[in-house]
């Protein structure tokens, strides 16, 4: 099973993915000339920021199977790409019920008109995992554009055995009491320390 | 969701955005009336860039933008082949030049109006301290004997402005600071040779393909800020001072209350004296008082904000409506018929607000102009004729102000304001002496400069307040400028009575000298007179300034300009606490500079500290090794810590309006 993963701890809330992702879903696909389209082309992921500065999640379609939204589509309109496995909207058949927004445990549908559509009528707007990029072999707009790596693209389980063995050095560095670079670079672990100090000024006494 | 609307156990939910009581009730007024402030886009734009706050992005050519992965697995390079050490030191480097060239562009204005008040080409100027103007011409080499205050002032800003170009090799000022420093200057390149040439030439050293050492790029840096404080914001404070009054102690006060019901309320906003001066004089003009009666208001009432207002408060004693974080709440008073602006830190918001009353936005600057604003253009030849105009559109404002909007939520605070170096050395009889003396003795353990801007990222007025209050219960004489000096006017702590304060040592000095334990020293380019303090404490102990027991701090900062200020203080060796983060740290080496390398190179470095306990604590113990690099009577800093009682009590401010 092929995702686009995140790893928290890696986005820096720069948009980029945003950008890429509402550029890659205009009509032009040129990034000067997508701001000028009518209707504007919408992004499908959404970063939001964490409970403390200096901390963000970049959250998109999980492309579930089942999926909750397909299932409660009441004309059919949601249905799966077989080939590349992801959740696909179509706008003929879509009727903007809210159905699919309200199930989703994400919350990642808005309801717009499509840049490239037929009828200018909003329907439901979701990450279509970049299908086109996809049947071209390679990795979806916002996966391209993050150049932090909080956003990874490939199958599920080579990722996750990645991710153990990084834990287990970790883990056996601690044990062992080995030097081993940290997850985060003591550069950005200070920005975010910083920030989180920042917000809590004051808050723990003091006038307030 | 708006920061506002956040869920919050406390009694209002704004105690989390600010801490003045005038400022919490204003938020009631936007959130009720659906009015957008700074916190509302501070809380729209989260999340922040990553790359932007830690300065890795480079937009400076269109090779680019580019940016640097600071977890290190990404690009590690701009296409240029920059890496993230100088990626952060360009953008800083263009932050100083930003900073210093605002500040001195300001001095450029003040000097050129200086330049057609010797000539008698203005109307609302004249020589105001004409001993301050022969003192100054004497250190500039200007001759004074038998001769009229006219010649002298031409000759002098003649002399003055050959500092902005680029035929000398050190600014006019640079003989002010101490030898020693002086010396530290010429070895390591950072003596300033032209106000304008050091902004220009980071711009060009930060061009592609110039300077590619970080370091390098850095000590440049420190150059072009010693421009600012030397140079561009030194002529401001003393051309100012020469035009408008040097000032002396003068008791005013603080806060939204200052605004009057039944008045024409005028707000001065902004940074230059120069148009709010003649103002001042315009609004009381008795044809215009006149005016403002058979309008139906009992008269016309003036309050400052930001700089503008510290530069009338400091001279006049107009009162003071805010800081910063004011500039939306104080139109949503309701009772506001006029702001005028001049520039800098005027958010392009306040027009939005003025829209939702009566409020008449004036623009004055040509280089400044608002959107929604009357522009009323500045013009130093006709001066007072242009302040009357200014005055009269306020007036005729005010009968469209609606009486049940009005909403002034506080009763004002009383402070005091006026410290210029001449006025402290004043109540010391003249000589720093007594100070040098208290400070020997330990009475006072030493001076800090809390100073700098309000940041929507902190509380507002906390750190400022916390910091000081904390500096001062420990017998630190704390000296305050710009939203700084305004915060802990607020706060109550600028009255001589505040000498309950602070410790036994620093009260008992402020009691015999009937002084505040915080003076305010003026706006933010007044930060020179901390500059001259520092010297002159310096030369008469004849050692460095970075010996001394001194430290500055910049709670709250937001600007370019606090930037620059920053720079200068540092280079000027006094050690620096910030308590917002600035955009370094993508690049482990620049932080490693300034942070401690710095240190070895001109005795001062930059610490970043948001919580003001916290800075308390690292500024102390630094006074106090210092104290022991001088041979004075010190505690070991090693026992300094947090109180315990910093987590409990707290400051209940004298004035505060709870």
């Amino acid at each position: 099973m092929r995702t686009v993963f995140v790893n928290p701890e890696r986005c820096i809330g720069c948009l980029q993915c945003e950008f890429a992702c509402a550029v890659e879903h205009s009509r032009t696909r040129d990034p000067v000339l997508a701001l000028f389209e009518e209707p504007a082309p919408r992004k499908r992921i959404h970063v939001s920021a964490g409970p403390l500065p200096n901390t963000s999640f970049p959250n998109r379609c999980r492309h579930c199977d089942p999926a909750p939204c397909q299932q409660v589509c009441p004309t059919g309109a949601i249905w799966r790409d077989q080939v590349e496995d992801v959740v696909l909207v179509d706008e003929a058949k879509c009727i903007a019920c809210a159905m699919c927004a309200i199930v989703c445990p994400f919350d990642v549908l808005t309801y717009y008109p499509l840049a490239d559509g037929a009828n200018g009528r909003a329907v439901a707007v979701k990450c279509d995992g970049c299908i086109d990029r996809l049947r071209a072999g390679s990795v979806p707009a916002c996966v391209e554009t993050c150049k932090v790596g909080a956003l990874e693209f490939g199958d599920i389980n080579e990722i996750t055995a990645a991710g153990r063995r990084r834990e287990t050095a970790v883990i056996l560095a601690a044990a062992t009491n080995a030097e081993l670079a940290q997850p985060v670079p003591e550069t950005v672990a200070s920005w975010r320390v910083l920030g989180a100090a920042a917000a809590n000024v004051g808050r723990a006494g003091g006038v307030l | 969701m708006t920061a506002m609307d956040r869920d919050d156990k406390s009694s209002n939910g704004f105690e989390k955005l600010t801490m003045p009581a005038d400022a919490q009730a204003m938020l009631a007024v936007a959130r009720a009336d659906g009015i957008t402030t700074v916190w509302d886009r501070l809380a729209a734009q989260q999340p922040q860039c990553g790359y932007c706050a830690m300065g890795v992005s480079c937009r400076n050519c269109a090779m680019g933008p580019c940016r640097v992965d600071p977890f290190g697995e990404g690009p590690q390079k701009g296409v240029c082949g920059a890496d993230a050490d100088l990626i952060v030191a360009r953008n800083l480097g263009r932050t100083i030049a930003a900073g210093s060239s605002a500040h001195s562009d300001h001095g450029r204005d003040i000097l050129e109006v200086f330049n057609a008040t010797a000539r008698g080409e203005t109307t609302g100027y004249r020589i105001a301290d004409e001993q301050k103007l022969r003192h100054l011409a004497g250190e500039w080499g200007v001759e004074t004997a038998q001769r009229p205050v006219e010649e002298i002032a031409r000759d002098l800003a003649a002399a003055m402005f050959e500092d902005f170009g680029s035929c000398k090799s050190e600014l006019g000022f640079v003989d002010r600071a101490p030898d020693q420093r002086r010396a530290v200057w010429a070895r390591l390149g950072l003596t300033p040779r032209g106000i304008d040439r050091e902004n220009v030439e980071m711009l060009h050293r930060t061009h592609m393909g110039v300077d590619s050492d970080y370091a390098n790029v850095l000590l440049h840096g420190l150059r072009t800020s010693l421009a600012d404080g030397w140079g561009g914001s030194m002529i401001a404070t003393e051309l100012s001072d020469v035009m408008f009054g040097t000032p002396t102690p003068v008791m005013s006060m603080v806060n939204l209350g200052t605004l009057r019901a039944d008045h024409v309320n005028v707000a001065l906003h902004g940074h230059n004296p120069l148009l709010s001066d003649v103002i001042v004089q315009a609004a009381e003009d008795p044809e215009l008082v006149a005016l403002a009666r058979q309008r139906g208001a009992a008269g016309i009432n003036l309050v400052g904000l930001c700089c503008t207002g510290n530069e009338l408060l400091m001279r006049k004693g107009v009162p003071m409506a805010g800081n910063h974080l004011i500039q939306e709440l104080v139109i949503m008073t309701g009772a506001l018929e006029a702001m005028v602006v001049d520039y800098q830190c005027i958010m392009p918001s306040v027009t939005d607000v003025a829209r939702c009353f009566h409020t008449v936005v004036i623009s004055t600057s040509d280089k400044a102009k608002f959107p929604g604003a009357a522009h009323m253009p500045f013009d130093p030849h006709h001066g007072l004729e242009i302040g009357k105009e200014i005055i009269r559109r306020a007036i005729e404002a005010y009968p469209n102000r609606n009486p049940d909007r009005v909403r002034i939520p506080a009763e004002p605070v009383p402070m005091m304001a006026g410290f210029s170096v001449e006025a402290i050395l004043g109540a010391l009889g003249g000589t720093p002496e007594p100070l040098v003396k208290a400070i020997a003795d330990g009475s006072i353990r030493g001076a800090v400069g809390v100073v700098g801007c309000n940041n929507p990222k902190i509380t507002q007025d906390y750190a400022h307040v916390q910091l000081t209050r904390r500096l001062i219960e420990n017998d630190i004489l704390v000296v305050v400028t710009g939203c700084a000096a305004v915060a802990n006017g607020k706060a109550g702590q600028m009255v001589p009575e505040a000498a309950a304060l602070a410790g036994p040592g620093l009260s008992a000095v402020c009691r015999a000298l009937g002084i505040p334990p915080v003076l305010h020293m003026g706006s933010c380019v007044d930060n020179t007179r901390i500059l001259v303090l520092a010297a002159a404490l310096a030369e008469h102990l004849g050692v460095d300034i970075s010996q001394l027991p001194l430290a500055g701090a910049a709670p709250e900062w937001y600007s370019e300009k606090a930037v620059a200020i920053g720079a200068y203080v540092v280079a000027s060796g006094i050690t620096t606490v910030l308590g917002v983060q600035p955009p370094i740290f993508g690049s482990r080496n620049v932080v490693n500079l300034l942070a401690d390398g710095l240190e070895g190179v001109v005795g001062a470095k930059f610490a970043v500290e948001p919580d003001p306990e916290k800075a308390a604590v690292i500024i102390r113990r630094h006074i106090e090794a210092k104290r022991r690099g001088l041979g004075l009577p010190f505690v070991d800093p090693e026992t300094i810590h947090e109180p315990e009682v910093a987590r409990r009590g707290g400051v209940v401010a004298a004035g505060q309006q709870r």
